[in-house]
């Protein structure tokens, strides 16, 4: 009697739960598609799932009840719940059950032994992927930085051409200058060269004479000197000599 | 006789090396070695011939009028100056250049605003932690699966895995 009260009871209860409960799955309450204007951008999905206590059941569970019946009223509801079961043997033992305790068993305690190893492993395999794609978009952003710095530096460098053309200019204007120079300069050599070489004709011609004179006159002095006139002066020359030679002799 | 001298702009060549690429080092080079020897060329050649001492040869040179006719001769001589023709080439190709540097630096800037775009568009992109696959393929076109070419996974050639 009071079974059927209970039975009949729940699903009032049910209806009467607030929807967001219903939802089970979030952590947090959240109105989806309420208004007009949806959450954007929509916030990431949460990492970890609701929390639950045995496994199974959600911890909005116990929260809800906990009002009413304090910390030990789920607790009496399952206990209640699974006492019924049995003793009116709504739920049959029968080798299924047996089998299932044993199954249950063996999964609980392999989960709970090897979880955490396997959950570690699949994580870093997610990882090494994130972190692959993490580098080429890192390494895709630095190329186009660099790409974008040389670009830049290209548009700064075709700025210098108006070096290049001063200093070809500059270049022509040089060798311009240069010509002119020398040529001025070569006029002036060839007016001076021909100049001096008609001084230096003329000195060489005038040195020439000279020479020549003096050879001739030589010549003709020593010619006109005649033996007559050698016996006189050798004769004088020796008087004289004589004459130096007393006068030296006094001296001395 | 300044007329002829178009003034020589000073070309400030520390500058002009920083501005210069590295595959055309080499031309840079020579120019640059080209300059240096027209400017000592230049350097070694007086300004002015000196002046001839016309008194000193009329009094040494005994043939008549000789010096007077060469001084004559020399003081109504003038000298040519070489004729500039490279100069209108320069300037015509100082104005190609910068048409073709302006095109250039216009295409330039268009590259510069779609990497910018990219740039953009990477950097604003969802952290990998929280994508979909979906969001993924958004965000990288190369990446969508072809689901009318390859009904059947992985939905890309086997060549492609």
């Amino acid at each position: 009697m009071l079974s059927r009260l209970v039975l009949r009871a729940a699903p009032a209860a049910l209806r009467a739960l607030p929807p967001p409960v219903a939802v089970g799955v979030l952590h947090t309450t959240r109105t989806l598609h309420t208004t007009q204007q949806s959450l954007a951008p929509v916030p990431p999905l949460p990492e970890k799932g609701g929390e639950v206590r045995h496994g199974l059941i959600p911890e909005e569970f116990f929260q809800f009840l906990y009002p009413k019946t304090g910390v030990t009223g789920p607790y009496m509801l399952g206990t209640g719940l699974l006492l019924y079961l049995l003793s009116k043997e709504i739920y049959v033992v029968n080798h299924e059950t047996a089998a299932a305790a044993c199954i249950l068993t063996v999964i609980v305690y392999a989960i709970k032994k090897f979880g955490p190893d396997v959950a570690a492993f699949a994580d870093k395999l997610n990882e090494e992927k994130m972190a692959t794609a993490l580098a080429m978009k890192n390494e895709a952003v630095q190329s186009l930085q660099t790409a974008i710095e040389d670009e830049k530096k290209e548009q700064w460098r075709a700025e210098g051409r108006s070096y290049l053309f001063d200093a070809k200019r500059n270049n022509v204007a040089m060798l311009l200058e240069a010509n002119y120079r020398e040529r001025l300069l070569m006029v002036y050599n060839e007016v001076k060269k021909r100049l001096d070489y008609q001084v230096a004709m003329q000195t060489l011609k005038r040195q020439k004479e000279q020479d020549h004179m003096i050879q001739w006159v030589e010549r003709n002095v020593v010619q006109s000197i005649t033996p007559q006139q050698q016996k006189e002066s050798i004769a004088k020359c020796i008087l004289d000599l004589k004459a130096l030679s007393k006068s030296a002799h006094a001296a001395v | 006789m300044a007329g002829r001298r178009a003034a020589l702009k000073a070309v400030d060549w520390a500058a002009f090396a920083e501005r210069v690429p590295p595959n055309q080092r080499a031309m840079f080079n020579a120019l640059k070695t080209r300059n240096d020897a027209l400017t000592a060329r230049l350097a070694a050649l007086p300004e002015k011939p000196p002046a001839i001492d016309w008194a000193f040869y009329k009094a040494n040179v005994a043939k008549a009028g000789m010096v007077d006719e060469f001084q004559k001769k020399f003081s109504a001589l003038k000298v040519p100056e070489p004729v500039d023709t490279q100069t209108a080439k320069i300037d015509a190709q100082e104005k190609e250049t910068a048409e073709s540097t302006a095109e250039y630096i216009q295409a330039s800037k268009a590259r510069i605003a779609q990497y910018e775009q990219e740039l953009q568009k990477l950097k604003s992109m969802i952290p990998f932690e929280q994508m979909t696959y979906e969001d993924l393929s958004e965000a990288f076109p190369e990446t969508k699966l072809n689901k009318e070419k390859y009904p059947y996974w992985p939905h890309k050639s086997i060549a492609d895995l």
